[in-house]
């Protein structure tokens, strides 16, 4: 997106007047997030209890960090998450979108309702309602999988270090396939449909044209999911927060987690903010490399 | 994809009760819920997909006042209704500057503006909670509902502005030239034009805010002013064993978002996938 130009508007009156518009939406932000996020620069170059003076100290609190062998971790568990938060969804979500996008429309319209209810919820009440249905002793997953036999494989899902990162991704999958189904499925109302036909008559068969057309066509919505999902994966936190608190031992401890056991529970409150600027200078770098990469492949492909 | 020669024939039929399949199972952990939420403790001892002898209503009287449900939802309504109301009159009057107006600084505060959406709270939630407490606002309705207008500042601007910018100039000008005051021509003309932006936008507001989870969690400790996910949240802590009124009171948190969702989702579903490709 780029800044507006200002545009020549009958409504624009030179003098002061134009500026009280935007003033009291610009303070209330100000105050509550453009502050803060200043303040959280300022505070992690110190080091802070909470409660006495901040004592600066550079960037001790950073170079601490690239030494932190839990940070690591908790990036790693990161990368692992993207896995679920995007590769996964995003690939249901266009094949998904490329069957259902051929269906009648009233049939296309209850399964697009079904497959898209996850993603309005609140991701962490989505948490605690998955924790139940994990729960080794009495939780219907297990129960399912002992009933068609497979007993072998009821594990003891959100406390078992190997399998408690898929189990929560999975979570996440289910809650972003439908988001992205949408979206390619709006971005397929898009595409000429003259371009199939053409292709048709060169012979074209379902998987070519699909291959061929349809997914040149929904780059534009390929780049907008993987920058929704991969921030979302990256300022991921109700969900692990509520299924895991990041445990079993640092299984599935991510940034944001371990930012708030920092902060909240061991008031390294200077460190933890350390930890909140790396994930959100993440944030701001995937958002350009994405755009770049794309723009890169929107130039070689077209 | 089943692309024959001649018309498209849909796709064939094991793909269609598989696509079934698909929906119905993506939706299973909501029938679970609510199939739980009605069975009693022995109930649940005969198998998670047993149907109870009858309904027991009483899960949810038991979390409704037992559980404090009933506090949540009040603080949850409390705290949605302003949130909406003021993101939507705040960025009406911020929308219409960007869209029409110049001002000092403009694409400075546009900057700073964006940078506001893509900084995740949860790297400034720290210094927002000691700001909080300075500010004495700590355990109050005002904190959760000034921090997350807030939050909405940016997106509602931008949603306000580039729908604005869409509407015709000529209407715009005629209004002037009738001697219309920039007050009456945003308030009697642009609003009722934006009503389909408004509503749009009002949905977004509606459910993020009932949805949040991090500001109330760390911006409130008292159980009084909780709302609804981070009461569940509290609630299970408290009554781990009780599943069915856990369940219960995860249906009292999720219905008013599916009831919104049901009605309104094409309205949703546009603006949402309207909004992502832009």
């Amino acid at each position: 997106m780029r800044a507006p130009r200002p545009p020549a508007s009958v409504l624009d009156h030179a003098g002061g007047g134009n500026l009280l518009y935007v003033l009291p939406g610009l303070l209330i932000y100000a105050l509550f997030v453009f502050v803060p996020i200043l303040a959280a620069v300022v505070i992690s170059l110190t080091e802070w209890n909470g409660l006495g003076v901040p004592a600066f100290i550079g960037f001790t609190n950073y170079i601490n960090l690239f030494a932190d062998n839990r940070f690591y971790v908790a990036l790693g568990n990161n990368a692992q998450f993207i896995v679920f938060y995007c590769v996964i969804p995003l690939i249901i979500g266009i094949c998904l979108a490329g069957i259902i996008s051929v269906v009648k429309q009233r049939e296309r319209l209850v399964l697009r309702t079904l497959f898209f209810l996850p993603y309005v919820m609140p991701t962490a009440v989505l948490g605690i309602i998955f924790q139940w249905l994990y729960n080794p002793a009495f939780g219907p997953f297990n129960q399912f999988l002992k009933a068609i036999g497979l007993k072998a494989i009821a594990l003891p899902w959100l406390g078992d270090f190997t399998w408690v990162l898929p189990a929560v991704g999975a979570v996440a999958t289910w809650y972003f396939f439908g988001f992205c189904m949408v979206v390619f499925l709006t971005g397929m109302q898009r595409i000429d449909p003259s371009l199939f036909d053409a292709a048709r008559v060169d012979g074209a068969r379902g998987w070519q044209s699909f291959w061929h057309i349809t997914l040149p066509s929904l780059m534009p919505e390929i780049r907008v999911v993987l920058l929704l999902t991969v921030i979302a994966s990256i300022k991921s936190f109700d969900l692990i927060f509520t299924m895991t608190r990041g445990g079993p031992g640092n299984a599935t401890l991510v940034p944001n987690i371990y930012m708030y056991q920092l902060g909240f529970q061991l008031n390294r409150y200077g460190y933890a903010a350390a930890v909140a600027i790396i994930s959100a200078i993440v944030v701001f770098a995937v958002n350009f490399a994405i755009h770049q990469g794309m723009r890169r492949l929107d130039r070689t492909t077209g | 994809m089943a692309v024959r020669s001649g018309a498209y024939a849909g796709p064939a039929l094991p793909i269609r009760i598989i696509l079934w399949i698909f929906g119905i199972v993506t939706v299973i952990p909501f029938g679970l819920l609510l199939l739980t939420s009605i069975k009693s403790k022995p109930d649940l001892l005969k198998g998670a997909f047993v149907l109870p002898a009858y309904p027991h209503f009483e899960n949810y009287l038991n979390a409704w006042v037992d559980g404090h449900f009933s506090t949540y939802f009040m603080n949850s309504v409390l705290i949605v209704i302003p949130v909406v109301i003021i993101s939507i009159v705040l960025g009406l009057f911020t929308g219409f500057a960007f869209a029409f107006l110049s001002f000092p600084f403009k694409r400075t505060i546009f900057v700073v503006l964006t940078i506001g959406m893509m900084v995740p709270t949860e790297a400034f939630i720290i210094p927002l909670y000691y700001e909080m407490l300075y500010l004495n606002l700590i355990n109050t309705y005002w904190v959760l509902i000034l921090t997350q207008v807030a939050m909405s500042m940016p997106f509602s601007t931008l949603f306000m502005a580039s729908a604005m910018r869409q509407l015709p100039v000529e209407v715009l000008e005629a209004a002037v030239l009738d001697g219309a005051t920039r007050q009456q021509v945003l308030w009697r003309v642009i609003a009722p034009l934006l009503l389909p932006a408004v509503s749009t936008l009002s949905l977004f507001f509606f459910i993020w805010t009932w949805n949040e989870f991090l500001l109330p969690l760390i911006l409130v400790n008292d159980d009084n002013l909780r709302t609804l996910p981070i009461g569940m949240l509290f609630f299970q802590g408290k009554y781990t064993v009780n599943t069915p009124v856990l369940t219960a009171g995860a249906v009292i948190v999720i219905a008013p978002i599916v009831v919104v969702y049901l009605i309104f989702q094409r309205k949703f579903i546009e603006g949402l996938t309207a909004g992502a490709s832009k």
